[in-house]
């Protein structure tokens, strides 16, 4: 096992023992091997690059020894699918799958296995950097290493110059909270890659954790179709958010993409005030005509092609008018009732509402002070629009410090 | 023509806000002093440092926009690491620098108030690093840019002290140069504060951050160019006023004070408030604004844990930088007897010296045709980009000569 800054600029040497070069770089070959193997070396001799390749090596480690004194003097060229070691992946960022975070590389770790040397971790260590920056002489009294294995990073495929078939399955192991974070703290393109490797779903999970102004870019560079497809599986609020930071134009744009119950629903939302009851609330719940039955209402709610997450309560509605709001049955009310009892005789009346143009943080104080789960927004007719629950609510009261803040500017 | 227009003027940002963030303490100082000790004497100068400022924020700028990273990025990613900390360190010693300078304006501005620095400086600082790390910095830098508007005063302060403007513009197009200590002293001090390397970092972040892609490049370059434009034409005045007001009765910028009396034109009695009020407005938006660029710089190119929103336990090594940096910072400038003006000037020398260094990085980087593709300097811009740096370095050697040899008499 060594380190790729300890063979960097060390002679190459031919069978006979004669001197044929330095080490200027080491070629890898990403692919779908967990490892990725060396396929050869750029080596200098003097003005000249040149490539050697790794059927030639016999050893790398300490001065490498070819098993050829002949060496083809091509120069050498980059090609697609190739990463050098020194130039694209030693001091560049990387994902650190297990740790959820963003590292840079200090030193790389290779070894011998399976017959072929192979990439195996990187050293992220400030020790590493010590190393480097004294004299060679001094480096090996400089101990520590902290070494992620290869298998548990993500590599950024817009780090090397070449078009490179880079795998994201790792980031797959990654919550979207922590994406979200990585999401936020990388440079624009980067941060692009990554969501453009996610599936729609889990993209908009992440977005929804993401800081409104980078959702805004990242939506308005990606490809309109994908932009809206994700929208749509976005938290309505979550989606208002962004497009209010996009330019009217493309936000115009994105919802007429979007699947029109969809859009209509975000575009409800954007009717209200960032801040306000009507746009944290959700649209999404289940109600139920005031002549029901308990049985008939949770029939209603196994019937319906989605269920609301999380289902709190179902709310009762005047029949004749579903706008109207009667009441609502909380779910433990509805399971513990017998089936044949009307809704209306468990139901409880006289609840707390809001406006839609109320505060937020006034939704909030009411869920906290009556010790509800959620609390129905009415207009001014006293038409149920929505429901403000304590997940909505929760990312209201919390401090802004908790929350995804504004990237990598200074300000 | 409406609709080719208006997405300039959506663009006009970044630009603006790094050029004329050139222009606080320091660089207010700076104006303040060539204006007094050479009158008119310095405004070639500053016409050829703004065109200089615009050449190398416009190549900060495109470096963001085609690479999409950082400058400490990539200076981390193709020097190697001994160049790499050497280039660091220099900008890590010039920022420093600047931060304490902005400590000073506080103090300045506050002693103009009739308030002690011992008071100010330390209030400042803990308002300063509760902002940043509460999080609620964004809408109060806007109050601290607008408190800076009062500098504009000094274009009418120019104006009503009725300058003979035809030696203002002899002396700006046929100038006489002196080979002087404290002219070329002046002169580096004027490079050092206009051409400042925090500039370039922000511009250059603040492109990257916003995803600006060399297709719509253009419209960031123009924010540049306005963006240099105005500041240099805030800095001119400076000069004319002072040069107008102070010059002729040998009045020499050593106080706040004395800068202020430049005003005294437009604002009569209330030329000291005035003037304080702009110094604490961009002394305060740059001593949020540096620390925590510098901290940035130094863990992007390190690897650390970065954010402000994280806590001391998750990102120990970013907080306790930026933390350090605030009191560094605010502890140079509440050393007794300071004599505030010089050490603000002296800051911008150092600036200047070490301006060199940052100026090849860029070059050598810009010029990589491997990171910037056919977006590299075109032959006539690289000869006047080459030039600029060539020039400043030879001034700052000339500088260093002089000073040495001043020693040794």
């Amino acid at each position: 096992m060594f380190f790729l800054t300890a063979i960097m600029d060390r002679p190459v040497e031919g069978k006979a023992g004669e001197a044929i070069g330095r080490i200027e770089d080491v070629i890898v070959r990403m692919g779908d091997d967990r490892y990725p193997p060396i396929s050869g070396l750029v080596v200098r001799d003097g003005p000249r690059r040149f490539f050697v390749s790794a059927n030639l090596l016999q050893k790398l480690n300490g001065a490498a020894r070819l098993s050829s004194s002949t060496v083809d003097l091509q120069p050498f060229a980059r090609r697609s699918g190739e990463v050098l070691l020194r130039r694209d992946v030693l001091d560049h960022q990387l994902i650190d799958i297990t740790g959820r975070r963003i590292v840079r590389v200090n030193d790389v770790q290779l070894t011998l296995v399976e017959g072929a040397y192979r990439v195996v971790g990187v050293d992220i260590s400030p020790q590493a950097l010590l190393r480097r920056l004294g004299p060679r002489a001094l480096a090996g009294r400089i101990v520590g290493r902290q070494i992620v294995d290869w298998t548990d990073v993500q590599y950024l495929a817009s780090t090397a110059p070449v078009q490179l078939k880079v795998s994201y399955d790792r980031l797959a192991e990654l919550h979207p909270v922590d994406l979200a974070r990585i999401v936020d703290a990388l440079s624009y393109r980067e941060s692009a890659e990554i969501v453009a490797a996610l599936d729609e779903e889990t993209a908009a999970e992440t977005l929804e954790e993401v800081s409104d102004e980078r959702v805004a870019d990242l939506l308005e560079g990606m490809d309109q179709e994908r932009a809206a497809d994700i929208l749509e599986e976005m938290a309505p609020g979550a989606a208002a958010d962004a497009l209010e930071d996009l330019d009217d134009e493309v936000a115009e744009q994105l919802l007429a993409r979007m699947e029109p119950e969809e859009a209509a629903d975000v575009q409800a939302l954007l009717e209200y005030d960032e801040d306000s009851a009507g746009r944290i609330m959700t649209t999404d719940f289940v109600r139920v005509p005031a002549r029901s039955t308990v049985g008939e209402a949770l029939a209603l709610i196994r019937s319906l092609e989605e269920v609301p997450d999380p289902l709190l309560a179902v709310y009762v509605v005047e029949p004749e008018d579903p706008a109207t709001l009667r009441g609502l049955v909380r779910l433990r009310t509805l399971i513990l009732s017998a089936p044949a009892t009307p809704v209306t005789e468990v139901m409880d009346e006289d609840l707390p509402t809001v406006a839609p143009e109320d505060r937020a943080e006034n939704a909030a104080r009411i869920l906290a002070e009556y010790n509800l789960l959620a609390v129905p927004v009415l207009d001014e007719e006293r038409h149920l629009l929505g429901i403000v629950t304590v997940d909505d609510a929760l990312a209201v009261l919390l401090p802004e410090i908790w929350q995804r803040r504004g990237g990598r500017t200074f300000a | 023509m409406r609709k080719r227009l208006w997405p300039y003027l959506l663009a006009l940002g970044p630009g603006l806000l790094a050029a004329s963030a050139g222009n606080d303490a320091g660089g207010i100082a700076t104006y303040a002093s060539a204006g007094a000790s050479y009158g008119y004497g310095l405004l070639w100068a500053m016409v050829v440092v703004t065109i200089c400022v615009g050449v190398v924020q416009e190549m900060s700028a495109r470096m963001g926009a085609v690479t999409g990273k950082g400058f400490s990025d990539l200076v981390r990613e193709t020097f190697s690491l001994r160049q790499t900390a050497l280039i660091l360190l220099t900008l890590l010693i010039a920022n420093i620098g600047i931060i304490v300078s902005e400590f000073i304006g506080v103090a300045a501005a506050a002693e103009l108030f009739g308030v002690s620095r011992y008071v100010a400086v330390p209030l400042a600082a803990v308002f300063v690093w509760l902002l940043v790390t509460r999080g609620s910095y964004g809408w109060v830098e806007k109050i601290f840019l607008f408190l800076t508007l009062a500098f504009l005063a000094y274009i009418g302060a120019a104006f009503l002290a009725r300058p003979d403007w035809g030696r203002v513009l002899h002396e700006t197009f046929a100038p006489r140069l002196h080979l002087e200590y404290g002219y070329l002293n002046l002169l580096i001090a004027l490079i050092g504060t206009t051409i400042s390397p925090y500039m370039q970092l922000y511009i250059q972040s603040s492109v990257v951050e916003k995803g600006v892609t060399p297709e719509d490049y253009r419209y960031t370059r123009f924010d540049v160019v306005v963006g240099t434009v105005s500041a240099g034409v805030v800095a001119v005045f400076i000069i004319i006023a002072t040069a107008a007001t102070l010059y002729p009765r040998h009045i020499v910028v050593d106080t706040a004070a004395n800068a202020a009396r430049a005003l005294e034109p437009v604002a009569g009695h209330y030329a000291e408030a005035l003037f304080a009020i702009g110094l604490l407005g961009a002394s305060l938006l740059a001593a949020g604004v540096l620390p925590l660029a510098t901290t940035y710089m130094l863990s992007e190119a390190l690897g650390f844990e970065r954010g402000v929103s994280r806590s001391w336990s998750e990102a120990p090594i970013f907080m306790g930088t930026f933390t350090g940096l605030i009191v560094l910072g605010a502890g140079i400038a509440l050393i007794p007897g300071l004599p505030l003006i010089q050490v603000l000037v002296g800051v911008y020398v150092l600036n200047g010296l070490l301006l060199p260094v940052e100026l090849f990085a860029i070059l050598r980087l810009i010029n990589d045709r491997e990171l910037m593709g056919e977006h590299v300097n075109g032959r006539t811009y690289n000869f006047i980009a080459w030039g600029i740096a060539v020039v400043v370095s030879v001034l700052s050697l000339a500088l260093i000569v002089m000073t040495v040899a001043g020693w040794l008499r």
